[in-house]
């Protein structure tokens, strides 16, 4: 640890760290325009100069210069405004004057810190510098003339993201930040280039002169697009979502998002259910609430429960499944299941289908063992913490499934679930590095489970997790990627029991309750199987529905949902649903007490309190306790028996995923561009 | 005009109905013009207020705005006749026609010229000084039926205001009464022959006369109304014809204490010093010249003097006007009795 | 000697006389009345008046949709909505003024960058209905159109000012 002594302040900060963090950690706001707290130190906008005690008579750039035991820093000198002052004259020489048409207007690090640091006018009579537009895609609008070559978006592409596809070419002031080839940004965290960009050059296109950050209305929810559960702040103004932007949260997200879950909110104005229907003579019309809940209730009575399922989809929320189960037990059914690919997870303990070592925990893995999963696709920021992992060194890395670019090097083992076999049997080289290793880590993906051998898989998993040290009662190395946010909420409210997915489909049960469930084949449903669905997009359930029930969107309600870690968070109300579109829950609520068996909760609050009921982890919010595994029983299922059949992708276009992505134009656009079939041939 | 009507009527008619139409004929007489009166009062004012402020007061229906009063008056009646929910309807309707009903009776026993008045009774004093004071009950039930806390507020200011001034005025024509002996109003103007009251009872005159803008609630004492403090006062729930009830009532009100004010102090219908070239003009146009100059007396206080406070209006009446008026009294009939200039009653 | 003169005043109401000998000397004054519609006062160049959105001499409409006047308007009389147009530059695809909330304080003219949204000299634009007061795009860009040599020539005289 080092003193040093801050405009009189004194503070310790860990040797190695420069001045700006000392300053930081004293509370002293220096101006900043290419540093970048994770980001490699670049040192090249001068803007957060310093005065340093004892050292040359000149400004120190304080985000390059490491700290001294005793130094006595200065950072509100004549000297340190001169020189700021002098740097932001620099600075504006090629800056454009079109803060008003600029989308950066009003949350602009160059316009706040002109007003704070910089002079009252100009000096600078020469025409200015501007250079042409290039396309980053569908996604990020560039005005490069506005660029002020702090290169923090170079270094966040080749380092966060880990697709060095931007780059400077040219120096001074003939410098070009960009592509080198004109292209779209291939990377899935390419909208965090638009947070990381001090000023107006990098934008959003979708959001392009949308709205001035002064009109928006914030609101702090959670993502669901991905099962990372990252946390947003909803940017909406009257009834209208305009952006999404990541909330800092160390644990999870850090301060990035994923381009889906960034973009993919013009999905929520598209293919909207905002009233109820109800099959009549074989065609969907439009009809009341009472009028669907009569159909309904008309259908269930004299069915059987056990003729009774319910499915939840992948965006569903806590509340309205714990609801939905409530009522079916009600009616004297347990045919409930959320696991729509199929996937072969055991319910019987909860780190059979978490990912336990937390994401914040993969930082202290030493070795990572990827079974048929695709993090970059599947979570992309988990991926993008491996990468940083991977960055920090001594990482072993290798993966049994199909071969992907994951953004770092990884080691490909294998392809079928057999080669986890070679593994068990210590044949494979890489078991090896697994039980030399400290802290393993083994992520077993979706499309390892979604199969016929699933169990098998899962098991194996788990048994190549005991066998090589990654159970201990200090470190659960064991995880299950999942990629629907829902999942592990429906598991942890018990929404897989009686009849499973297959066996309701081709007319198993009469009446099926579908919960936003759009994930599965549809048409496998029995032609004479009554489906009601509840959800807010008309996509592939709606389509084979016989009453639909509006809900609303993620952003439309509060709901809980469980990551993959099962950290459980809640989301916010940030707009209201269209029409007559309402919560879940409630619309459940709402039938109970129609068919006279209303469930025991009126209010939020007691949903909750039932949730907790249920199980309680329910209770921990936003809280996620590291723990070890002391109990090395495996799942349920056969570790032997593993077939050869290579492994597949579980998602085959990142943007377009749930019904929220596929209704939307932007989601549709980064297809285009990304997944046309010449690229898709490569 | 009984007289001379009668011998072409009376023999068809007989005596009772004769007299019905005759007095009936003679209402019409002074009703009308006074109407009329009233209207280019309203002009006359808001003419005489514009040119005091250097404006120019109404000028664009007709000649010189000179038909104002006639849109006025039609815009009046065709809006809508509000009724608050709250109000005491049979009450709240009452007020306005009670108002006017009290002002233009009053005018039975005015004299437009020597014995030219409907009623020429020897109480006409009297009988005016009652009227007058009955004209506070229009206000009252107003202020009361509207059931508005301005309204009420108003009435009461009103009611106190009236009665205040009342008793000074009392005095002041017991004083005129003196020198006169009579209490028949064409008596009071025949006293004047030699002389006008305004001239030895002059400082009675102008107190009369401020009382007088009290008694018609005339600014500076416009508080019933009292517009930047209680809305519009007494009238604030009224509309459409009601109000314009209370607006003729004032206005002839207004008239009609000009008329006293001209019979008590500036001689009625005489001419001035009843010497040539003067005596050529008929009496009742001098008659109505000298209230026109009242009148004009009226707006010009009102141009001028901004509205007084309640309190200090209070005080005026009571303690200045009333001790004044007194005091007075009894100068004069001391004066009258010493040097023996008592009138010999009739 | 001062009470004697203090009564004597009081008491021939003299203070009253010299009160109503002014109004009546005022009342032969010259009237100072115009006699409105046919004639009308002279209006300053900053007079604020109706609003109107202004274009550039080649039809171009000023208006970038920076919603600056938006943001400053106290009345929050403003409302804008912005999308690319199809050159891919900034315009409002919708600008609204609820000139039954504005004020007429002038903060949009001033905040404006390219002196687009101006309050131009017209003050006699009362309406029937109230619905014909919620200005809109078309509307404002006709007063523009209209106004145009007014409102420029206003500019410029208030250019040395601002």
């Amino acid at each position: 640890m080092a003193k040093v002594t801050i405009d009189g302040i004194e503070v310790e900060v860990p040797n190695g760290s420069n001045v700006l963090q000392a300053c930081e950690a004293a509370g002293i706001e220096v101006p900043r325009f290419c540093y970048h707290e994770r980001l490699s130190v670049a040192g090249n906008c001068r803007m957060c100069l310093v005065e340093i005690e004892k050292a040359p008579p000149k400004p120190f750039a304080s985000c390059a210069y490491p700290v001294n035991d005793g130094m006595v820093v200065h950072t509100d000198t004549p000297m340190v405004r001169a020189a700021r002052r002098g740097v932001m004259e620099f600075l504006l020489i090629n800056h454009p004057l079109d803060c008003p048409i600029c989308d950066q207007g009003g949350e602009c690090d160059l316009q706040d810190q002109s007003v704070g640091f910089g002079g009252d006018s100009s000096r600078y009579l020469e025409n200015k510098h501007a250079v042409a537009n290039p396309n980053f895609g569908p996604l990020v609008k560039a005005t490069m003339t506005r660029c002020i070559h702090c290169t923090r978006c170079i270094r966040f592409s080749s380092e966060i993201a880990g697709v060095p596809e931007m780059g400077a070419t040219a120096r001074g002031e003939n410098m070009l930040v960009g592509t080198y080839v004109e292209k779209a940004l291939s990377s899935e965290l390419s909208g965090n280039l638009i947070d990381i960009c001090p000023v107006g050059a990098l934008t959003s296109k979708p959001y392009a002169f949308a709205a001035r950050p002064w009109e928006l209305k914030k609101t702090d929810s959670v993502d669901v697009l991905d099962a990372v559960g990252s946390n947003i702040r909803i940017d909406s103004r009257g009834a209208e979502v305009l952006r999404i932007l990541p909330r800092l949260n160390e644990d999870v997200n850090e301060e990035w998002l994923a381009d889906k879950s960034r973009f993919a909110l013009d999905g929520l104005k598209r293919r909207r259910l905002d009233s109820a229907w109800v099959k009549k003579d074989g065609k969907l019309t439009k009809a009341s609430w009472p009028d669907a809940f009569a159909a309904i209730a008309d259908k269930l009575a004299g069915v059987a429960g056990d003729r009774i399922g319910a499915i939840a989809g992948d965006l569903a929320d806590a509340e309205s499944m714990v609801a939905l189960k409530d009522l079916l037990a009600s009616l004297g059914s347990t045919n409930l299941d959320a696991r729509q690919d199929g996937a072969a997870l055991d319910v019987s303990r909860r780190d059979f289908y978490s990912f336990n070592t937390s994401i914040a925990g993969l930082e202290e893995a030493d070795a990572i063992l990827l079974i048929g999963t695709n993090p970059r696709h599947e979570a992309p920021l988990i991926n993008a913490r491996i990468r940083k992992r991977v960055l920090a060194g001594g990482l072993k890395i290798a993966s049994i499934g199909p071969a992907a670019d994951l953004t770092y090097k990884v080691q490909t083992i294998g392809t079928s679930p057999a080669d986890i076999a070679g593994l068990l049997d210590g044949s494979n080289a890489f078991a090896q590095v697994l039980a030399a290793a400290k802290k393993p880590v083994i992520i077993v993906g979706q499309g390892a489970l979604a199969r016929a051998d699933g169990a098998a898989v899962l098991a194996a998993a788990w048994k190549l997790a005991a066998q090589v040290g990654a159970l201990t009662p200090e470190w659960h190395g064991f995880n299950v990627l999942h990629t629907a946010a829902a999942r592990v909420g429906a598991l942890d409210v018990g929404f897989a029991s009686g009849k499973t997915l297959a066996q309701m489909l081709g007319g198993g049960v009469d009446v099926l309750w579908l919960l936003g469930a759009d994930e599965f084949d549809t048409a496998a449903i029995g032609p004479n199987t009554f489906v009601i669905y509840q959800g807010h997009h008309g996509d592939a359930g709606a389509a084979r529905a016989d009453v639909i029930l509006p809900g609303v969107a993620y952003t439309e309600k509060e709901g809980t949902y469980v990551n993959t870690e099962g950290r459980v968070q809640r989301g916010a109300l940030a707009v209201f649903g269209p029409g007559e579109a309402r919560e879940d829950w409630k619309i459940i609520r709402a039938f109970s007490a129609m068919i006279d068996k209303p469930l025991p909760y009126d209010t939020l609050e007691q949903v909750r309190a039932r949730l907790v009921a249920v199980n309680p982890v329910f209770d921990r919010v936003d809280h996620l306790p590291r723990f070890g595994c002391s109990d090395l029983t495996g799942p349920a299922g056969d570790a032997q028996a593993l077939s050869s059949v290579p492994f597949t992708a579980k998602i085959a276009n990142y943007y377009m995923t749930d019904p929220i992505s596929r209704a939307s134009a932007t989601m549709a656009a980064c297809t285009d561009a990304h997944q046309s079939p010449s690229l898709a041939a490569e | 005009m009984h007289a001379f009507l009668a011998p072409y009527i009376e023999p068809y008619l007989g005596a009772y109905l004769t007299t019905l139409i005759v007095v009936g004929i003679q209402a019409l007489l002074i009703v009308v013009p006074v109407l009329i009166f009233m209207a280019y009062l309203t002009y006359a004012e808001r003419k005489v207020l514009g040119a005091m402020q250097r404006r120019v007061g109404p000028n664009v229906v007709g000649p010189f705005g000179l038909f104002q009063p006639f849109a006025d008056a039609i815009k009046m009646l065709t809006k809508e006749t509000v009724i608050p929910a709250g109000a005491s309807k049979f009450l709240f309707i009452l007020a306005p026609m009670l108002t006017f009903s009290l002002a233009v009776i009053g005018w039975a026993v005015i004299p437009v010229n020597d014995g030219w008045s409907i009623a020429n009774i020897n109480v006409g004093v009297l009988y005016l000084f009652a009227v007058s004071s009955l004209g506070v009950y229009g206000v009252i039930i107003a202020g009361w039926a509207s059931n508005s806390k301005y309204a009420f507020l108003g009435a009461l200011r009103s009611a106190a205001q009236m009665v205040s001034y009342e008793v000074s005025m009392g005095f002041i024509i017991v004083t005129v009464l003196l020198c006169v002996g009579s209490l028949n109003l064409n008596d009071v103007v025949l006293a004047q022959k030699h002389i006008w009251f305004c001239i030895p009872l002059f400082p009675l005159m102008v107190i009369y006369f401020i009382s007088v803008l009290a008694e018609t609630n005339r600014s500076p004492f416009d508080i019933p109304e009292g517009e930047s403090e209680i809305v519009a006062g007494f009238f604030v729930e009224y509309s459409s014809m009601s109000f314009a009830l209370f607006f003729l009532g004032e206005y002839t009100n207004m008239i009609l204490m000009s008329g006293l004010t001209t019979i008590l102090f500036l001689g009625g219908w005489l001419p001035p010093f009843g010497i040539e070239p003067f005596t050529w003009i008929p009496g009742p146009i001098w008659f109505i010249a000298k209230i026109c100059f009242v009148l004009f007396f009226f707006l010009w206080t009102r141009a001028t003097f901004p509205r007084y406070r309640y309190d200090q209006l209070m005080r005026l009446g009571w303690k200045v006007f009333l001790p004044f008026s007194l005091v007075y009294l009894v100068l004069v009939a001391g004066v009258l009795m010493v040097m023996g200039w008592l009138p010999h009653v009739v | 000697m001062a009470f004697l003169d203090r009564t004597a005043r009081s008491l021939l109401l003299s203070e009253l006389v010299s009160g109503m000998w002014l109004t009546l000397s005022y009342m032969f004054k010259p009237k100072a009345t115009l006699n409105y519609p046919y004639e009308k006062g002279p209006i300053s160049p900053r007079f604020k008046g109706e609003h109107a959105l202004r274009r550039y001499p080649n039809g171009e409409e000023r208006c970038i949709a920076c919603k600056l006047c938006e943001a400053v308007c106290p009345a929050q009389a403003i409302t804008i909505e912005a999308e690319p147009r199809d050159d891919g530059s900034r315009r409002t695809s919708r600008y609204d003024i609820d000139m039954t909330k504005c004020i007429y304080c002038g903060l949009c003219e001033e905040a404006c960058p390219v002196d687009a949204i101006v309050e131009g000299p017209n003050f006699e634009f009362s309406t029937e209905t109230r619905e014909e007061l919620m200005y809109n795009k078309d509307k404002l860009l006709s007063n523009g159109d209209r106004w145009e040599p007014e409102l420029a020539r206003r500019l410029e005289l208030d250019a040395p000012y601002r």
